[in-house]
């Protein structure tokens, strides 16, 4: 393993993905913003463009970082250098990850700030569940990328994570406990929140560990 | 380029490929062997879909063959393995820059990943070429694009060149440009070049052996002055039924009428007097080019391939 080649591959594709990361760096703080905003139809706004930003970076990111090396055929450029399977991996699905990560832990962290500024703790629980979820779905969307080098099936799992979004909420919505926890303004975790969160982690780790497997296992490079 | 190993050391070849094997769906190509002298100029000609490029992306450790072994200046090539490719320059036509990115950007990050990099000499290569390193890569023509990439590739100082198609779809010009500064690297006589091409006016100035590849497999090797001297065309006149002599690398190329056109892969002086029989009359015994070799070597290939 080589960490200067890795640093190199690694801050090259953090310089070629600035306008993206800067774009939802923005466009996150923004609606994290208007999530902060004490009106219900604005933050109700906010907290879905929140997701939006969220889900869009991530595709966004993994296309351009990751899918865009195969199609418009810089991986065969970047490979030619003395670069070996392992450091490429390692540098590739490290600076994925932290582009994504930049705008959803600042996001994160702007939301949750907000709640115990406002004196709405008890949102902390719910707000964790649905940021790891979109965290998870992420790192489905970057396994997916890795395996089948395939934008269409990049798409398609955004779409089954969209739609496994809707039916989280639709759970959280329906439980007693968490229904509680959220008008109250006592930090709290319930029990399913934190079934969830494990789950998600979980996940969040396989999903990290098959795609570094898959991506250092590859024979043909191009 | 030889397609026998001849005892050499892995010290004095630049690049040994034995037995090396890799199936696709579609492709096969099948127990390549050859090896390249370090310091030589080796030519790999063949039609489109031969197998250069592949072969080319195993020796760069970008595709992994299914058997065979692989090595380049005395390392073995995977693609776990980087070591080797601080030395080696590999371009390739489906090679591409960053489209947003600036060729300096490309010069400064490159740069920083061989410690060899000569600025003077790649600041030459700029005028030379008639590039700006301000360019942004999105805006360059094809000539222009290759020519920063081989930019790339000269001002690293590497020892072996694998250059894949490099002049493909330029117009003379820029064919010219490159050619003259890849001369230029000849002169060099440490350095190793392996060019491919599947024209062979390409290759015919500047490589001192050749290797024609067709539809996977090597079918013939030799340096380029025994290849035209052991080829030859011979013209003669003889009845329409009449059939040639069994001679070892002779191939009836084209018969009109009783004008016969025969090629030779092994002429001898030997070779006309065979030919005498009563009704032959021998009208020339010409020189091949390097091209009517060429096809006249894949048509062979297929043909025994058939049969």
């Amino acid at each position: 393993m080589n960490l200067q080649a890795i640093r190199i591959l690694f801050l090259k594709d953090l310089f070629l993905s600035r306008r993206q990361l800067f774009a939802y760096f923005a466009a996150g703080m923004a609606a994290s913003a208007l999530v902060c905003i004490p009106n219900t139809t604005l933050s109700f706004v906010g907290f879905i463009l929140v997701i939006t930003v969220a889900i869009a970076a991530g595709i966004h990111l993994i296309g351009t970082l990751m899918l865009a090396e195969t199609t418009d055929q810089t991986r065969l450029f970047v490979m030619s250098l003395p670069i070996s399977l392992l450091d490429y991996s390692i540098s590739k699905i490290s600076v994925v990850l932290t582009t994504y990560l930049i705008p959803w832990t600042a996001m994160f962290a702007c939301l949750v700030i907000a709640m115990f500024v406002g004196d709405k703790q008890g949102n902390v629980a719910v707000t964790s569940a649905i940021f790891f979820f979109l965290l998870c779905s992420f790192m489905l969307q970057l396994v997916t990328a890795v395996v089948s080098e395939s934008v269409g099936w990049t798409i398609c799992v955004m779409v089954g994570g969209n739609v496994c979004l809707n039916v989280l909420l639709m759970k959280l919505h329906a439980d007693e406990e968490v229904t509680e926890v959220v008008k109250s303004n006592v930090l709290s975790w319930p029990s399913i929140v934190l079934q969830i969160i494990g789950i998600e982690l979980l996940v969040i780790a396989v999903a990290l560990a098959t795609a570094f497997l898959f991506q250092t296992r590859k024979q043909d490079l191009v | 380029m030889t397609t026998e190993l001849d005892g050499l050391t892995g010290t004095e070849l630049a690049v040994s490929m034995i037995d090396v094997s890799k199936s696709y769906k579609h492709f096969k190509l099948r127990n390549i062997h050859f090896s390249v002298e370090r310091g030589t100029v080796a030519g790999l000609i063949g039609p489109n879909g031969a197998g250069k490029s592949t072969t080319m992306r195993i020796l760069m450790g970008l595709v992994q063959p299914d058997t065979g072994t692989v090595s380049a200046l005395g390392k073995t090539i995977s693609s776990r393995e980087a070591a080797a490719k601080q030395d080696i320059g590999y371009f390739s036509d489906d090679m591409r820059l960053y489209k947003p990115e600036s060729i300096g950007w490309h010069m400064q990050f490159v740069r920083s990943l061989y410690p060899r990099w000569d600025d003077t000499y790649a600041t030459q290569l700029l005028k030379r070429f008639g590039l700006i390193d301000e360019q942004v890569v999105k805006g360059l023509s094809h000539g222009q694009r290759v020519k920063a990439m081989l930019l790339l590739i000269f001002a690293r100082r590497p020892k072996l060149l694998i250059l894949d198609e490099p002049t493909n779809g330029l117009d003379p010009v820029a064919k010219h440009e490159i050619l003259t500064e890849l001369m230029r690297v000849v002169e060099d006589d440490s350095r190793t070049i392996l060019y491919s091409s599947h024209n062979t006016q390409d290759v015919e100035q500047i490589r001192d052996s050749i290797t024609f590849i067709d539809r996977g497999q090597v079918i013939a090797s030799s340096n380029r002055d025994e290849f035209l001297e052991k080829w030859k065309r011979i013209k003669l006149h003889a009845p329409e039924e009449w059939s040639a002599p069994v001679v070892e690398g002779l191939r009836l190329e084209s018969r009109h009428r009783n004008l016969h056109v025969l090629s030779f892969s092994q002429f001898s002086d030997q070779v006309p007097a065979r030919l005498h029989e009563p009704g032959v009359v021998i009208e020339a015994v010409e020189p091949m080019t390097l091209e009517e070799i060429f096809v006249s070597s894949v048509m062979r290939g297929r043909e025994g391939s058939q049969s």
